[in-house]
């Protein structure tokens, strides 16, 4: 048995005319928390779907466990679990009726699936609402009732397709705990997002993804290495005349610099004390500056230069 | 049973609309058959009717001889004082005049002016009178439309015209016949309508939601086969069907205690039957994802359509030949001919009865056939139609 429990190989899905993934490789090995990170549009959703066989695709070769996936792949499918993008349960159902209802589908045990599902409820934590009819949550307890719909089964390959859209920032945080316990307990887990924080946040390893193709690939850190900017300098200034600039941009290790509404952001490749180098070229010009701070480098950096467009602009 | 058990449990939330129906389908029911024991119920009275036949043709004398069949022809002097005196005592309840050229306007299509009248007041019986002479002279002209020389239209006319007034004389009999009461026999009549209107929105509904795409593709991601998952969902339209019909059979035994007997067994077998096609129909329309208030008005439309033009509501004999035309190809006619046959409002004959059932079958049939077919281009694009293809590029 190798490690490896996803490989996609050169997927080519077409919606018409239109190619929604174009000759899309991908390689996941056990354990790993791997981020699928795009704007939306970018073929997430349609990755996840041809994964699990729910659509057909053109060209390419599937491989889960090992295994190639095809739609009649039961023993392939009975280790997945599956949270869909739009929340998936019964508006009919109690919230207890809808997790035993998607857990009974694998698991055929009563008593079992009795446990599977309190064990589930309770990671969830919506003990307080088994009761409850979906259409009377809130968003954030309607997500993660969809969560529970999937993982009850306990299943060893668990893919999330951005599970926190539309959810308060506290079940957020709960939601990014439980993926993070599900993974320590052995889960693999693939996790599509366009919020590059959450990505940051929990991912082991991410794919950048950009009109079907995948535009980088490795851990934060390798991601961020990949691009020259190392470093993101803004001091508020009132007034910066064209020469101090030119002189700051003529420093070693800066690529760039921009001044927008009393802001200067000085862009560093490498370098090691670049602030105090740009401060001190201000106070030999003798202008007072405001505040000062420094960022290192985010995903969206990696996305805009990869991609030359802003993740955050692309949101809905 | 993972799936018929979660249908079951959205049936459960979908019912309190069916049971609607269903309740005000029984009391009608009770209604019906404790008012059909009373005296106040429809009922066709033998007119007192003198008729001068001032065209004095072989078709003024064939009406005459008509209304003769279901009325009392009495003989008086063509004077109008002598007329009105009679109208006015009693003596008869219509003065019928049948115009000169009355021959000559049928044969040539023409409706009006054929007859002259003296009557007292618009009662009941007038408008009777009126009635049929209206729908008399309108199938002879429909007959002559069709082609038929005028002597074979008049022929055919009164067919229709004598049929229809058996199908009243049996309403209005409290007997029935020998076989199967009359009360009963309506009770089965009006099934169709509560069928349709209350299960299949309820199966439609369920169906909608247990097809809906999101829950589907959850489902396809799990163990769960395709085939098991359509099987469930058949068999679940089919026990709830079942079940109010069994319902509706045990509520007609105890509006009518004697119902069970004899060929009333053969009713109960047919609306079990509708009741098989009903579900396909509801498996069908399913297929099509209906919003809620799309739904509503395709029940409507099958529900009182094909009650109206199979003659649920009003006897097939009063509907033209061009709407029982259409109405063959629906299964409730095949289905009120079935219950009619075995009510023996129509000749009976047990080949005829089975010849509906099978019709009946084959309709359901026929639904359940192309319901799959719309699935299989529905989800052509999905990874349903190529496990189909791989399971028969495999076998
Ligand atoms: N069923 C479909 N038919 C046609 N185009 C589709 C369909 N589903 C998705 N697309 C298109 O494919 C592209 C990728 O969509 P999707 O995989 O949903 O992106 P993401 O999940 O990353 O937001 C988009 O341009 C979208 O418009
Ligand atoms: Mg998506």
């Amino acid at each position: 048995m190798t490690d490896t429990v996803v490989k996609i190989n050169d997927l080519v899905k077409r919606y018409g005319d239109l190619i929604a993934l174009d000759h899309f490789d991908l390689e996941i090995k056990q354990g790993e928390i791997f981020g699928l990170l795009g704007p939306n549009g970018s073929g997430k959703t349609t990755t996840i779907n041809c994964l699990l066989s729910l659509l057909s695709f053109d060209k390419g070769r599937i491989e889960i466990f090992g295994r190639e996936m095809t739609p009649v792949s039961y023993d392939i499918k009975k280790d997945i679990g599956i949270i869909m993008q739009n929340v998936a349960v019964f508006d009919e159902l109690s919230v207890y009726e809808n997790i035993d209802y998607f857990c009974g589908l694998y698991i055929k045990d009563k008593e079992k699936r009795r446990q599977y599902v309190d064990e589930a409820i309770k990671f969830v934590g919506l003990e307080d609402f088994t009761k409850f009819h979906p259409k009377k949550l809130s968003g954030g307890l309607l997500r993660r009732l969809n969560i529970a719909c999937g993982i009850a089964h306990k299943p060893k390959l668990i893919i999330l397709d951005e599970p926190t859209v539309a959810v308060d920032p506290q079940s957020r945080n709960r939601i990014l705990e439980g993926i993070q316990d599900l993974n320590r307990n052995g889960a693999t887990i693939i996790y599509t997002s366009h919020y590059m924080e959450e990505v940051e946040q929990i991912c082991t390893r991410i794919a950048i993804m950009d009109k079907g193709k995948k535009a980088a690939e490795g851990t934060k850190d390798e991601l961020k290495r990949m691009i020259k900017n190392t470093e993101t300098i803004t001091i508020e200034i009132l007034d910066l005349p064209d020469k101090v600039r030119k002189q700051i941009a003529s420093l070693d290790h800066i690529y760039d610099t921009g001044f927008e509404n009393g802001k200067l952001t000085v862009y560093c490749s490498g370098g090691k004390h670049n602030l105090l180098r740009v401060l001190d070229v201000l106070q030999k010009n003798e202008l007072s500056f405001g505040r000062v701070y420094t960022e290192l480098p985010t995903l969206n950096d990696v996305f805009l230069e990869i991609t030359g467009t802003a993740l955050r602009d692309k949101e809905d | 049973m993972q799936v018929f058990k979660a249908m079951m449990k959205v049936t459960r939330r979908w019912l309190p609309s069916a049971l609607v129906y269903i309740i005000v389908f029984v009391v009608i029911s009770i209604f019906a058959s404790s008012s059909s024991t009373k005296e106040n119920k429809f009922e066709v009275t033998k007119l007192d009717i003198c008729v001068f036949d001032r065209d004095d043709t072989p078709e003024s004398h064939a009406l005459i001889e008509l209304i003769g069949k279901n009325n009392n022809l009495k003989h008086l002097e063509d004077d109008k004082d002598v007329i009105i005196d009679a109208l006015y005592y009693g003596r008869v309840d219509y003065a019928l005049i049948i115009n000169e050229g009355y021959a000559e306007k049928l044969g040539n299509g023409e409706t009006a002016d054929l007859f002259g009248s003296y009557h007292i007041d618009e009662s009941f019986s007038i408008v009777y009178i009126n009635q049929f002479l209206e729908q008399y002279t309108s199938s002879v002209k429909a007959y002559l439309a069709m082609g038929k020389p005028l002597s074979e239209a008049v022929a055919s006319a009164e067919n229709v015209l004598t049929q229809e007034s058996e199908v009243d004389m049996f309403r209005g009999n409290d007997e029935g016949n020998e076989h199967f009461s009359v009360a009963f026999s309506s009770y089965f009549l009006f099934m169709p309508y509560i069928l349709i209107s209350a299960v299949f929105v309820v199966i439609c509904q369920v169906l909608v939601v247990m097809n809906r795409k999101d829950l589907r593709f959850r489902t396809n991601c799990s163990c769960i086969k395709n085939t098991s998952y359509s099987m469930q969902l058949c068999l679940g339209s089919v026990a709830f069907v079942m079940t109010v019909w069994l319902f509706l059979m045990v509520v007609g035994a105890f509006l009518n205690k004697e119902m069970y007997s004899g060929r009333a067994w053969l009713a109960v077998l047919n609306s079990f039957i509708f009741s098989l096609v009903v579900a396909a129909i509801a498996v069908l329309v399913s297929c099509f994802e209906p919003k809620q208030n799309v739904l509503n008005l395709i029940t409507q439309v099958i529900g009182l359509g094909m009650c109206f033009l199979c003659g649920v509501f009003i006897p097939a004999s009063m509907l033209g030949d061009n709407v029982i035309a259409i109405s063959r190809f629906l299964p409730a006619y095949w289905y009120v001919k079935a219950n009619s046959m075995i009510a023996e409002t129509e000749p009976y004959s047990f080949d005829s009865v089975m010849q509906c059932y099978m019709i009946q079958l084959s309709f359901a049939a026929a639904m359940v056939v192309l319901a799959l077919l719309v699935r299989r281009v529905k989800y052509s694009g999905a990874a349903i139609s190529t496990s189909v293809k791989k399971i028969a590029a495999n076998s």
